[in-house]
């Protein structure tokens, strides 16, 4: 039985955050409520009201072009984003990671915005975003603004959402020409299941001698982390291996996995250093 | 608490429910309309016991409210045989013996369903993908696999 709550489902954006600036933090957003409902039911913070968005057209807009890159609409399932062409030919690393969330009838209901703002450690959705550099675009009635998705995060399932502001779109740059992307997770069991080490990498090559590297990962911090640092090391003009002994070490520092139901500390670290090698490898080779 | 008036179409028949906004798709499916194929287990959204079709599409009625399926077409096991008569589905579960306690075998047949009407020729990949998030606890995923291959073999 879930608590007692009041459901409205306003039409407009405008609409929407007339009801968040009223009921301020007594409201909850629903979009797909794959997290929401098991969280009323587990009842970690009741709500008065629960807002469903799904009323909004505009959330559920997904674009695509090349100077403006994917833009996906609050609203928009992870099926639905799966299925849009231009997530497989711009975006692997996107639907790769994506593909792993939930199971395929949780991706009917469940949307990418959600997967963020429940801000989980373990989002797959996360790492994918950071290599590929996603700012998330938020509404408030005092007005609009973007963050980049590396700043979008604040803690274990906190994020930089102001009370009364809600995220309307997220929108991910096409990365640059030539590049290739892609996701690993670490699970306990072929099916669903939630990471216990997830990570995103994109590589470019670049004019000069060495390869631009990009790497992300879910699971091992209280947010997902871009490890910038390490992703220095790749500049250099040297053979994958060698480049990975001086990079993983950095990595490691940049992470601070926990030991719970899904792994150990030391596992999960284990983990960070095996599938950020098996990831780069793969990611180098076609370069 | 706000009560709402919902109106949906299910297995066919439109039907108008005065639901209370805390209520999910599941509860109004087996309290108000009397339909039990769709089970109530875990009711987080792991098992997949409660599977339906929205529209055609499969979701878990526990982590939808009823009051989100308004204007929606719902179809539950209790939709799927049409006169008595059992779909091809139906009946290659029981050629192949695709279940022993019967509890997740609304929720497989309803996947397969959705799945070969999107898709139909899946691959033995594609079968296990549909029906990931639906948990048997016999032990029997090879002969649901089986038998929703050889129901695709039929249909084409």
């Amino acid at each position: 039985m879930l608590p007692k709550f009041d459901y409205v489902a306003p039409k407009t954006i405008e609409e929407t955050l007339e009801l968040l600036d009223k009921h301020g933090q007594d409201a909850r957003l629903l979009a797909g409520g794959t997290d929401l409902i098991v969280s009323l039911r587990a009842r970690e913070r009741i709500p008065k009201t629960v807002i469903d968005i799904k009323a909004v057209k505009e959330l559920h807009e997904l674009s695509y072009d090349d100077r403006r890159g994917l833009g996906v609409g609050a609203a928009v399932t992870l099926n639905r984003l799966l299925r849009y062409d231009a997530t497989s030919k711009h975006f692997p690393v996107l639907c790769e990671a994506v593909s792993t969330i939930g199971d395929y009838e949780i991706r009917n209901r469940a949307t990418l915005a959600g997967n963020i703002c429940n801000a989980s450690p373990a989002a797959d959705s996360a790492p994918a975003l950071l290599v590929l550099e996603a700012t998330v675009n938020l509404a408030s009635s005092k007005g609009r603004r973007s963050v980049p998705v590396r700043e979008f995060f604040a803690g274990v399932k906190k994020t930089v959402l102001a009370r009364s502001e809600m995220v309307t779109s997220v929108n991910v740059p096409t990365p640059p020409r030539g590049s290739r992307s892609g996701y690993l997770k670490a699970r306990r069991t072929v099916g669903e299941d939630l990471a216990v080490v997830g990570v995103g990498g994109l590589v470019t090559s670049s004019s000069k001698s060495g390869k631009a590297v990009r790497l992300a990962y879910a699971s091992v911090a209280p947010t997902p982390v871009r490890a910038l640092e390490a992703e220095k090391t790749f500049e250099k003009d040297e053979p994958l291996d060698k480049l990975l002994d001086q990079a993983i070490p950095i990595v490691t520092k940049t992470v601070s996995p926990i030991s719970d139901v899904r792994g150990g500390r030391e596992y999960r670290a284990n983990l960070v250093e095996v599938l950020t090698r098996r990831l780069l490898r793969r990611l180098w080779e076609a370069n | 608490m706000s009560r709402h008036e919902i109106r949906l179409t299910v297995n066919g028949i439109d039907r108008t429910v005065e639901v209370e906004s805390n209520k999910t798709l599941l509860w109004v499916l087996r309290h108000n309309l009397a339909l039990t194929g769709p089970k109530a287990a875990c009711e987080r959204g792991d098992c997949g016991l409660c599977t339906v079709l929205m529209d055609e599409i499969p979701v878990k009625s526990c982590l939808i409210l009823a009051v989100e399926a308004d204007g929606h077409k719902v179809t539950t096991i209790e939709g799927i045989a049409k006169d008595g008569v059992l779909s091809p589905v139906q009946r290659k579960f029981i050629e192949h013996g695709a279940l022993q306690c019967g509890f997740c075998t609304p929720a497989a047949v309803l996947a397969a369903e959705a799945l070969l009407k999107r898709n139909p020729s899946p691959t033995r990949e594609e079968v296990v993908e549909s029906i990931e998030g639906i948990l048997c606890r016999c032990t029997g995923y090879r002969q649901i696999v089986d038998a929703i291959l050889d129901a695709a073999k039929m249909k084409t």
